[in-house]
Order: structure tokens, then C-alpha cells, then sequence
């Protein structure tokens, strides 16, 4: 078994929901890179939208923003903002999207997810950007998470939900109004892959190779099921090879 | 073919069209075609107590807090992403309650401002919905009531009168005062050509009492309208027009130059405390009597080098943007 790191393992799980030919809202960072290995190996033909109304973009050098002139390059159309946020939602509602990847400094059990503020939303102690899209993305879409593992961050209770996961268990988005069949469709850490059961509470899935799950259950801030987890498959040799030649991670 | 001219100076049209206690919207999108050299001589003129309506907000917006000129900020994203992933001087405003804010999600402030351009009241979305966007009201409507230009509710939450069951956010369109945008061409009546992305300036640009543009180039009113498929706004929706190049300097601006990574990663550092910013502030914005000035204190030969020469590309090709060492090395000292 070849060496790998932390965040290569992360680009991987990422990569492995995004399905050949589908369409995926994603922002910058590991989400992006997990996009690209997607398609440069399984998925090629994979359409990546962003909110900026920057419509597939297929950048060679790595953007450091939704609206960086790297995302221009042979993107189809560069929309008006406005335009995005109603194909968004109507091409969500006719199944054309499969997923949008989100970030978040604190998540609940079920889903719900913090980028706004740490602490009291008056006062807080950590101020974040705010929603951007996300809480769209949030509202209409599948989503796929990507977070940093730690107790404070995985907590019962949110200080502040910036995007709706499957808000209190069944029955809870669709009694707030919004779309019912859409919600958090995994949770990627660098310990591993978690997802949602019928009772739409999240759960451990996959440890990443060299992770215990009792690590995983110890390192978050509610009862995590780890009963039903398995080891992930770790990156295949063409995988680590694209990720290091041609994506730099 | 004769038109009133509306070319102005940068100091001339801010002295004409922004008024303290204004509501301003800008163009572009945190790091890309934001409008910094208007909004330095908005600085220069001591316009304050502004009423800042958002959107893809970043540096250009910070400097305004940093300087202690906006009374009421709405938000829905604030980054020079990739340099600061937070505005510094926002996010300590917000940190210690000196600014009176909001937040909205990016879709519900872009879907605003388009109805704001459609004549419109208000817009009916889901978005916010189940989550504290609606719950928590960081200007209380009573505060609302109290401010002369701000709507008196956030939102409302309705049944859709044609789907009964079915609930919606009527999100308040801005009624905005003044819209500035930086675009790439420009004629003396206001006519504008916007390359690339728009993001949302069409919008605010046609939505706003007044707007004005800075772009790199200016041509005639002739040259303009022998190419009307290219162009973005008719001067109808255009009040001044002043000729800044490098005016989204330290952004980018498609087709003409890349963002500033030294100068951003500079502004990340210096914008970490108050005493740092002001002197960024004095350094790049009170020191300069215009933008020419600024420019000349930018220096010519860094800004070729960020100058776009194979369009094709669309950027500065290797173009070097990570983290200064001096800086990274400051970043892991203990605080």
C-alpha cells in the first residue's frame, strides 16, 4: 500500500460522490480539488457549477475564490449572478443537481450547519464570512460536507445554523417549508465519512485506513454510531498519481 | 451625434452623487471588478454614516468599516477569499458591536437586488427558511423603524396566496442611493461594456437612484453604439463616468489585469488591529490625493506585471500568490 495524507484520503472520499455526467455546485479548496480528481479519473464528463453564475468552469490553476478569473477558462457561460440562483434551484427541483459541497465551522447531528458566528450571534467571539451561498445550496440541494473533526465543532447543539441539514430528524424540513426530499447526504472528515440514517441522524459510515472508529466517536461532541462503519478503500496508485501530478495535493 | 457628456473627475462625481447616510451597493465579487479606486476617494471625501448593502463583499467594503464609515451593513459574505477568508476590520466591528448588521444568504440579497432593478416591492424565496437567518434578526424591527432608509422588517413569512401550505420568505427589496461599478468601457454618456462576469451590477447599476462607473477605458459615444451587442447599460442608468485605470486595483478586472497578491496578502497582515490598518489606510488612501497618485505609489512596473497579455489565458499565468514567508512566519508565533 502506497503512502498517503490525511488530505489526499479527504480528495479521495470527496471525488468518490461526484458520478460521471451529473452537476455539482462547489466553492474553492478541498472541495474543488476533490472535483477535478473526479474529473480527471471516474468522471469526466461531470459538470461543476458555481454560485458567482460562473457556469462549468474547468480551471487549470487552483481558484482562490467562487469569482477568480481562473474559473472563466472554457466555463460555458459566465451568467449573471441572479441567473445561477434560479437554475439552481429549478434544475435542483427537476433532480439535474446531484449535490453541492459545503464548509462549515460547527455541525449537528442532524445536519445543520454553522459559517456564520461562534458565541452569541450579537456578540460573538469568532465572526465568520456568512452564508454566502451556502444556505441556498442548503435549502434546494443534496449536500456533501467537508469539516474538520473536532468535539467543539461536532456539537449537539449549533450556536448559529447559517444552512438547514435535515433540521430535527423526519418531517423537519418539510414542516419548515422547504423541499423535504433534498438534505445533508454525507459528512467528510479526515477521520472519515459519516452519513444519515432514517432517522436522519448522522452517523460513522467509513474510518479512513490507519483511523480507529472509537477515534472518530471520541473526537465528536454527541453520540455517534459507529456499529455499521467500515474501512475505506484507500486511494487507488492513478488516484495519488493525478492528486500529486497534475492537482499539487 | 451630441450627448451631454457625463465624464467627471473620481473627486467630482463622489462630491456630486454620495451623500453621508447614503445607501451604496458595489460591483463585482469579493476579489474580482470591485470598485476600490471610488471607494478610496469616497474615504478621501469623509463620506460617513453609510448604509452598505452587501452582496460578494470583500476588501474595498472592509476599508469603508476600517475607516469607521459605515453605520449599517448588510451582509451576506465578506472575504478576500483565498487572502482573507474573513475581512479583518468587519469581522472585529461585528466581534465588538460597533456596527449595527444584518445577514442575509447570498441568493436572497442577489434575488433582491434583481427585483430592486424590476421595480419591484419584494421577492418571494425559500431560501432562509429553517434556519436563523430567519430566526435571528440582527437589526431589530424596532431599530428598523428608527432608520430612514432601512426596510421596517427583515422579512415577512406567507403562505403562497396561489399554494395554499406552501411557505415563502418575502425578502424587502433595497431602495439603494447609489450603485458603483467599475467596468472595462465606458463612453461620456454613460454607455458601459462589462467583460466577463456581471455578478450582480446590472442590476444595482439599473436599481440605483444614481450610479456611478470608473472603467479602464473610454472611448466615444460613436465607437460605442457601432458595437450595441456588446454593451452592458445604456447610459440612461449611468450619472458620471470617470476613466480610472487600475480602478479595481488590488481585484482583478477581466481581460486587463489580475488581483494584487502582494498587496491583499499586505492588507490581510496590516488589517489584523486598528493601529495596522490605519496605517494602511494612510499609506494607500489619505496620502494620495487621487488615483493617479496611487498608481504612481503602486508603481508602474508592478502593475504590468499583473497586466493580462494572453487573453485567451484570461489570468497571469503562474502569477505567484501564496503567503509571503515573512508572513507565515509571523502566522505561527503564538499570539
Amino acid at each position: 500500500m502506497s503512502v498517503f495524507t490525511a488530505q489526499q484520503m479527504m480528495a479521495t472520499a470527496l471525488a468518490r460522490q461526484v458520478v460521471d455526467g451529473r452537476t455539482y455546485i462547489v466553492g474553492t479548496g478541498l472541495p474543488l480539488i476533490g472535483a477535478a480528481l473526479a474529473k480527471n479519473t471516474h468522471a469526466p464528463n461531470a459538470h461543476l457549477l458555481f454560485e458567482t453564475g460562473l457556469m462549468e468552469g474547468n480551471p487549470q490553476e487552483a481558484p482562490t475564490s467562487v469569482s477568480d478569473l481562473r474559473i472563466c477558462r472554457g466555463a460555458s457561460a459566465l451568467w449573471p449572478q441572479y441567473r445561477y440562483f434560479g437554475f439552481m434551484s429549478l434544475a435542483s427541483r427537476r433532480g439535474d443537481i446531484d449535490a453541492g459541497f459545503l464548509g462549515g465551522a460547527q455541525i449537528d447531528p442532524y445536519g445543520n450547519l454553522n459559517s456564520t458566528s461562534i458565541g452569541d450571534y450579537f456578540h460573538p467571539e469568532t465572526r465568520f464570512s456568512g452564508s454566502g451561498g451556502a444556505n441556498g445550496i442548503a435549502t434546494y440541494c443534496d449536500t456533501v460536507i467537508i469539516m474538520k473533526h473536532e468535539k467543539r465543532r461536532f456539537a449537539e447543539k449549533i450556536d448559529y445554523v447559517t444552512s438547514p441539514g435535515w433540521v430535527d430528524g423526519p418531517g423537519g424540513r418539510a414542516r419548515l417549508g422547504l423541499p423535504p426530499d433534498k438534505g445533508p447526504r454525507a459528512v467528510i472528515t479526515e477521520l472519515g465519512l459519516m452519513r444519515f440514517g432514517p432517522d436522519k441522524r448522522m452517523y460513522l459510515a467509513e474510518f479512513f485506513p490507519g483511523v480507529a472508529p472509537e477515534a472518530v466517536a471520541e473526537a465528536t461532541g454527541f453520540a455517534l454510531d459507529i456499529s455499521r462503519a467500515v474501512e475505506a478503500e484507500p486511494p487507488g496508485e492513478e488516484v495519488l498519481r493525478v492528486l500529486r501530478e497534475k492537482l499539487a495535493t | 451625434m451630441s450627448r451631454d457628456s457625463k465624464v467627471m473627475t473620481a473627486a467630482q462625481a463622489v462630491s456630486a452623487f454620495v451623500k453621508d447616510g447614503d445607501c451604496l451597493t458595489f460591483g463585482g465579487f469579493v476579489t474580482n471588478r470591485r470598485a476600490y479606486a471610488l471607494v478610496r476617494e469616497i474615504i478621501r471625501q469623509g463620506r460617513k454614516n453609510l448604509y452598505v448593502e452587501s452582496g460578494g463583499g470583500g476588501g474595498d467594503i472592509d476599508l469603508l468599516v476600517g475607516a469607521g464609515r459605515v453605520g449599517v451593513f448588510i451582509n451576506s459574505y465578506m472575504a478576500n477569499s483565498g487572502y482573507s477568508m474573513v475581512c479583518r476590520r468587519y469581522r472585529e466591528a461585528v466581534e465588538k458591536g460597533t456596527l449595527l448588521y444584518d445577514d442575509y444568504s447570498l441568493d436572497v440579497q442577489t434575488i433582491v437586488f434583481h427585483g430592486a432593478a424590476l421595480g419591484l416591492p419584494y421577492m418571494p424565496v425559500k431560501n432562509m427558511l429553517a434556519s436563523d437567518l430567519i430566526n435571528k434578526w440582527g437589526i431589530s424591527e424596532e431599530r428598523r423603524r428608527a432608520h430612514p432608509k432601512l426596510p421596517d422588517k427583515k422579512f415577512v413569512i406567507q403562505e403562497n396566496p396561489f399554494q395554499p401550505g406552501e411557505i415563502l420568505c418575502l425578502a424587502p427589496t433595497p431602495s439603494i442611493d447609489v450603485a458603483l461599478i467599475h467596468v472595462q468601457t465606458a463612453s461620456p454618456d454613460g454607455t458601459c461594456r462589462i467583460e466577463g462576469p456581471q455578478f450582480q451590477d446590472v442590476d444595482i447599476a439599473v436599481a440605483a437612484r444614481r450610479t456611478i462607473v470608473s472603467c479602464e477605458e473610454l472611448i466615444s459615444d460613436e465607437e460605442m453604439r457601432a458595437s450595441p451587442d456588446r454593451n452592458t447599460l445604456p447610459g440612461l442608468c449611468v450619472d458620471a463616468v470617470t476613466r480610472l485605470p487600475f480602478g479595481a486595483h488590488p481585484a482583478q478586472c477581466f481581460n486587463h489585469y489580475d488581483y494584487d497578491p502582494a498587496l491583499l496578502w499586505e492588507y490581510e497582515e496590516a488589517s489584523r488591529d486598528q493601529a495596522g490598518f490605519d496605517g494602511f489606510l494612510t499609506k494607500y488612501v489619505l496620502s494620495r490625493a487621487d488615483h493617479e497618485q496611487y498608481l504612481a505609489f503602486v508603481g508602474q512596473e508592478r502593475l504590468e506585471a499583473l497586466r493580462i497579455k494572453d487573453r485567451a489565458v484570461g489570468y497571469v499565468a503562474g502569477l505567484r500568490r501564496g503567503r509571503p514567508q515573512a508572513v507565515a512566519a509571523e502566522e505561527k508565533r503564538p499570539s
